[in-house]
């Protein structure tokens, strides 16, 4: 079973996978657009709990509002992940 | 035949075609990009800049900044021109025999120049303040820092730094709201932007506050602002409620914050140069045509002391209008002045009150305390009224120009008079039901 | 006869200055025809041919996401400009390269200006300038703007490529092969509406239509070729 989080959870400097995108087609394509897709490396740069949170992805640095981050679920790399 | 290639691709459509799009990109990338991205003074500065405890200080220092640097600046250059133009107009005007015409063009014409010129020195040195900000990187790093306070309020960052320039001048404020995305979020910010207090209102919260106000002018000024922000909030999820165009979310907050960079001198001078300009040919013209409407409705019937000239036939009948509010004809004409600009309400205080238009502040103020034409509740429902209703027929071009549309430029007139005067009427009975006069 | 050249690329990535020197700082500012987004077009004249340089709004992609997108999409499908110059930021390539993506798809006559070179050096990125250039089928030229480095090949570029406006050079994007399957089939379909063809790049529509574009969709419901579209759909299901 694969852990699976939304990104707003993550904490600073923690990297994750992206598994999962919620939300309307709109705002899933918007993402997936910007480079958030399924299996893309993402690593939490900044969080401002509760607000808004800065993402490394893809090597551009975005910031994310708390409802759209809690949109993105990742799992966490523990480690074992190549 | 959607729900096919739904089927056919196994996920959703959009998200498999960017995907592959990616993967293409990920094939070709190790073959001709090498290197890591290191650590750099982008991030260090961000760490700092992002901080939950210093973010917002930071952004508040830097506002303050921009608009001291701006009107300190701008304020000495802006009395060069008024006081350059007030002498060619003299000049002019001496050297023409006609009255009339030398008026014209003196007062009118001449007067109506440098009335537009004058805001230009404090528009270009925002624009050049903002260009700085802008290139360097800042401003999306202050969305980002605003949006934490606004989440809660379902606003989002990229609307609040359009709000924030407002205070300066609605009109770059206005403009400014091209950086948001969805059309819906831009109008809605446009039209909720002239609640912000721009710097041209102060000089009338100065003068009527300072009148009738006593110690708590500095408070009620102060309030207005306030007021304008409050307000400013309640009127946009208002909007989002009733208004359907506005109906659903605000746009998701998704916004990639480039690297810090020095900003060129080049291109922030192109900035300032290419808004600056557009304020000038869409605000300008607007403005030197109203300032000779004006000329033309106070110095006709020609020869005729104020009482008796249009404007104040004008003010008469507007005046039943004004009159649940506690304002008589003259303050129907000051607000008639401040429809035109704000920056030229004081003056024209000082034209009808008769002191010339020359006058002190102090002196308009003894007038105003003296013949009680406000008193403290009156007063401050004029200060009301000036905040709420539409800063300026130039923001009201650019308003058009920025929507493309009469029905949104008509709508924010419409909805501005109607705020102003219920809630000048509302200060008006408050301050009746709790026994000021 | 002026070459026109659309200026088009991700938000940040320098495209307002390399716009402006391109044209020498005076461009004719307007907005787009029914919207409130700013239009911004300029004369760049280099070698003796007159180049009219529009300005497309800054984007990240094509997919009529938002007004900006809408707009520059349509300029490129409807207008057809004779070159596109994509300006990539050489800081930034991957996320950079989606619009680049897209506008292969659109089968533009594009330019590639690989802007922030000085950038992507600080930041240590060794970058193929020709293996990339190869890859992709599109001339690549690196630009620093903010010192008008590479403008001069730029516009070398743009001219070239006016020029080879026929060759088609440029790399096909490969979905995986079910995908790339599906859409020559719905290409070949499409193909037949003579009238779809000449307005629309038929590989471009055929890739919409698989993305659910709205605008496709609508485009296909007037079309001739629609039942057999929505078969080929069909028959390819199992």
């Amino acid at each position: 079973m694969m852990p699976k989080i939304p990104l707003a959870t993550l904490s600073e400097n923690e990297e994750a996978v992206i598994v999962e995108l919620w939300g309307g087609r709109g705002l899933v394509r918007r993402l997936s657009e910007m480079g958030f897709t399924y299996g893309t490396k993402i690593k939490m740069l900044h969080s401002s709990c509760p607000g808004p949170v800065l993402v490394s992805v893809r090597g551009s640095r975005i910031a994310l509002g708390r409802g759209v981050a809690m949109k993105i679920i990742v799992n966490p790399e523990g480690g074992s992940w190549q | 035949m959607s729900e096919k290639t739904k089927e056919l691709l196994g996920e959703e459509p959009e998200v498999v075609f960017a995907e592959k799009r990616y993967a293409f990109i990920s094939e070709i990338l190790p073959k001709v990009l090498k290197g890591k991205r290191p650590l750099t003074r982008s991030d260090l500065l961000d760490k700092a800049l992002l901080n939950k405890y210093l973010g917002i200080p930071v952004f508040l220092a830097l506002w303050w900044a921009l608009f001291r640097f701006t009107f300190d600046v701008s304020g000495p250059l802006s009395d060069l021109i008024d006081m350059s133009f007030g002498s060619l107009g003299e000049v002019v005007g001496g050297a023409i025999a006609n009255e009339q015409l030398a008026s014209f063009l003196a007062d009118g014409v001449i007067g109506g120049l440098g009335g537009v010129l004058v805001f230009l020195p404090p528009i270009f040195f925002l624009f050049f303040g903002l260009s700085i900000l802008e290139d360097s990187g800042y401003l999306a790093r202050a969305a980002f820092v605003v949006d934490r306070v606004l989440y809660k309020l379902g606003l989002h960052g990229k609307s609040f730094i359009p709000m924030l320039i407002g205070f300066g001048c609605n009109i770059p404020g206005i403009m400014a709201a091209r950086t948001i995305d969805k059309e819906e979020d831009r109008i809605l910010t446009i039209l909720v932007n002239p609640l912000m207090s721009c710097s041209a209102r102060l000089p009338v919260y100065v003068l009527i506050g300072g009148a009738v106000l006593g110690g708590y002018a500095v408070t009620g000024t102060f309030s207005m602002y306030i007021l304008g922000v409050v307000l400013a909030v309640l009127m946009a999820l208002l909007f989002r409620r009733v208004i359907p165009y506005f109906k659903g979310k605000p746009s998701p907050f998704i916004l990639e914050l480039p690297m810090y960079s020095t900003p060129t001198l080049r291109s922030s001078l192109t900035h300032m140069w290419e808004r600056g300009v557009l304020f000038l040919k869409k605000a300008g013209t607007i403005i030197l045509a109203g300032i000779i409407v004006v000329w033309f409705l106070s110095s006709y019937p020609w020869g005729a002391p104020l009482e008796e000239t249009y404007l104040a036939m004008l003010g008469h009948i507007i005046e039943p209008i004004f009159r649940p509010l506690g304002f008589d004809w003259r303050g129907a004409v000051g607000l008639f002045f401040g429809f035109i600009a704000k920056e030229i309400v004081v003056g024209s205080f000082a034209v009808i009150f008769g002191l010339g238009e020359e006058a002190e502040m102090e002196s308009i103020q003894q007038t105003i305390a003296n013949q009680g034409i406000f008193t403290p509740v009156t007063g401050l429902a004029f200060m009301a009224f000036t905040l709420l209703y539409i800063p300026c027929i130039a923001t009201i071009g650019v308003i058009y120009r920025e929507t493309n549309s009469w029905k949104w430029t008509i709508f924010s007139v419409a909805y501005g008079l109607i705020l102003a005067y219920v809630v000048a009427f509302a200060i008006v009975g408050i301050g009746g039901l709790l026994g000021f006069a | 006869m002026a070459i026109r050249v659309a200026v088009i690329g991700n938000p940040n990535v320098g495209k307002t200055l390399i716009f402006n020197n391109l044209t020498g700082g005076r461009a004719h500012v307007g907005n787009w025809p029914g919207k409130t987004v700013e239009k911004k077009e300029g004369k760049c004249t280099h070698k003796g041919a007159e180049m009219r340089i529009i300005d497309l709004p800054g984007t990240y992609s094509l997919t009529a996401n938002s007004i900006d997108e809408l707009i520059a999409r349509d300029f490129i499908v409807k207008e057809k400009p004779d070159v596109v110059i994509d300006i990539v930021d050489a800081s930034n390539l991957e996320r950079n390269l989606y619009l680049t993506m897209q506008l292969m798809e659109l089968e533009a006559n594009m330019v590639i200006a690989l802007n922030k070179c000085d950038i992507a050096n600080d930041l240590e990125y060794e970058i193929d300038i020709n293996g990339l250039s190869e890859l992709l089928g599109i001339p690549v030229i690196p630009t620093v703007a903010t010192t008008k480095e590479g403008m001069k090949e730029l516009e070398d570029a743009v001219l070239k490529a006016a020029r080879e406006k026929g060759k088609k050079r440029m790399v096909k994007i490969s979905y995986g092969k079910q995908l790339d399957e599906l859409i020559s089939k719905i290409e070949k379909v499409l193909q037949k509406d003579e009238e779809l063809s000449m307005k629309y790049p038929t590989r471009w529509l055929a890739i919409k239509l698989l993305e659910r574009d709205k605008e496709a969709l609508e485009i296909m419901d007037k079309s001739s070729c629609k039942h057999e579209v929505v078969n080929q759909l069909l028959g390819t299901v199992g």
